[in-house]
């Protein structure tokens, strides 16, 4: 069962990075953080966009699922 | 002030973007407190207890960015540190790889390339600090004197999951902050920021209260509002330069003919001079911590004169630092040259200076003279916790000082005006009266 969920939280993990990293890149870097002033624009989102967002919400909830899981188990085996 | 807020939020946009935010930051707190699988939470918990006034600790900056995050080695561990790293990475390219300033020249397209750039860098270096930051904890050298062991199953699967964890725990933050930018208030990677450096402060001004009585506190206090007073003050201070515009007929139209003003700041480079001296200034530490060995002349060398924040020559070296990332950062960022050609395109002058190259001149004469007080003022804000150290004592009272004095508060005062100002725009645009008057 720890094994199951610890491939789980692999699996996920890597998932979760693709994905977000499939997010379209928002904001300007650095030179927004800490008020350099520039605007965000207006573009609305797109529908993959809306299903990307469902998916990566998704595999995060798998996620953290495994993460408590596997926190358990040790705790409760050790 | 309180009916701007309650303006605020009865307005129903800006009241789902105010909830938004609200609920992501909680979510961040929320996962920060969350230790990773394998990481038995008890032992950490005594180890950080043992270690906590040991000022001198290597993360005490890490921990900072991190909102204490980090030493919990919890799944946000690394926090928006790998980001922050990132974009300064391809902020200083930039200047030394050509692709780089052609992308930026080009505008709206370009920057995008350029964010996603950080994004896949932010990821290699957070899989890196993650295997970092968990060999030290399998060493026993995250918690020097701690005999504790933090991960009791040092198997290689365990210790891969928890990397690999981690690295997902730094990309799911990243998204986080790129939602809060999208569809709350505010840029959402500062405001992050703001909230693991708010969310330690509490338990700071305790340790003081308790260690070395309600006096001190109390100075510390009064002493953290003047400089968050001086530090609005100098933030909004601005230099208006006068610009008229050249009246011109297209069509039937009449566009121009009015006169305006180009603003330089004071501070133009922000706090980013800060965290580029702190970060340099800690890569010898954490060389030395690595090493090992405490007895080398080097280690000795580096451990009396650089690590000790109250020596003088620590003070003047982040001074140093400071004012000359103040300057290198104003001359990437501000390019006296472009402004002066984008002027000219539009058929604007300086009253009696000439435009083309006069005006470049002139602008980056203005901007030098105007930067030295701007650079001087950060390093004295940044300086002010090593006085507070001669003061207090020294001991313990370091990273507490560090907290109330320098680098924490120029970036809280700093994302706290930045996330007001937006707010305001938001309601001008509703004509409700803003927050600043």
């Amino acid at each position: 069962m720890t094994l199951f969920l610890r491939i789980l939280l692999l699996v996920t993990s890597v998932l979760l990075v693709l994905l977000v990293l499939l997010h379209r890149a928002k904001g300007g870097g650095l030179s927004s953080l800490f008020g350099g002033g520039m605007q965000s624009s207006l573009a609305g989102s797109s529908v993959a966009e809306k299903n990307l967002d469902r998916v990566t919400l998704f595999v995060i909830a798998l996620w953290v699922i495994s993460i408590v899981g596997t926190g358990l188990l040790i705790k409760l085996n050790g | 002030m309180l009916g701007a807020l309650r303006s605020a939020l009865v307005t129903p946009d800006l009241r789902r973007k105010i909830l938004f935010t609200l609920g992501i930051i909680v979510l961040y707190r929320l996962g920060a407190m969350l230790p990773s699988p394998g990481v038995s939470y008890p032992n950490v918990q005594q180890c950080v207890e043992q270690t906590r006034n040991d000022s001198e600790s290597i993360y005490s900056l890490l921990n900072l960015f991190s909102g204490g995050a980090l030493l919990q080695l919890s799944v946000l561990s690394l926090g928006i540190m790998p980001y922050i790293t990132a974009s300064i990475i391809v902020q200083l390219l930039q200047v030394v790889i050509p692709r780089f300033e052609q992308l930026k020249k080009e505008g709206q397209s370009g920057q995008a390339t350029l964010t996603q750039y950080t994004r896949y860098l932010t990821i290699a270096l957070a899989l890196l600090q993650a295997t970092g930051i968990t060999a030290l904890a399998v060493r026993g050298q995250l918690f020097p004197g701690c005999t504790t062991e933090v991960i009791p199953d040092n198997s290689v699967l365990n210790l891969v999951v928890i990397v690999v964890t981690m690295t997902a725990g730094a990309a799911l933050l990243m998204w986080m902050g790129e939602l809060i930018t999208e569809r709350g208030v505010g840029n959402g990677m500062s405001l992050l920021i703001f909230t693991s450096i708010a969310a330690r402060i509490p338990s700071q001004g305790a340790s003081i209260l308790n260690g070395q009585g309600g006096l001190v506190f109390a100075v510390v206090c009064v002493f953290g509002l003047a400089i968050i007073t001086s530090v609005v003050f100098v933030e909004q201070a601005q230099r208006r330069i006068p610009v008229q515009y050249a009246k011109r007929m297209i069509g039937r139209r009449m566009y121009g003919g009015t006169s305006t003003y180009l603003p330089l700041k004071v501070n133009q480079a922000g706090i980013i001079p800060v965290i580029f001296a702190s970060s340099l200034l800690y890569l010898p530490q954490l060389l030395g911590q690595l090493a090992g060995n405490q007895n080398t002349w080097w280690a000795r060398f580096i451990q009396t004169y650089i690590v000790d924040p109250s020596s003088w020559v620590h003070i003047l070296l982040y001074m140093a630092m400071i004012i000359f990332f103040a300057y290198f950062y104003v001359s990437i960022t501000f390019n006296p040259e472009e402004r002066a050609d984008e002027m000219k395109k539009f058929g604007g002058f300086i009253p009696g200076i000439r435009p083309g190259r006069p005006t470049a001149e002139y602008l980056s004469f203005v901007l030098s003279r105007i930067t030295l007080p701007g650079a001087l003022y950060l390093g004295i804000i940044a300086v002010l916790p090593s006085f507070f150290l001669g003061l207090t004592g020294g001991g313990q009272g370091g990273m507490q000082s560090f907290m109330f004095g320098g680098t924490a508060i120029l970036i809280m005062v700093n994302v706290g005006l930045d996330t007001v100002k937006q707010v305001e725009s938001q309601l001008t645009q509703r004509n409700y009266e803003g927050f600043l008057r």
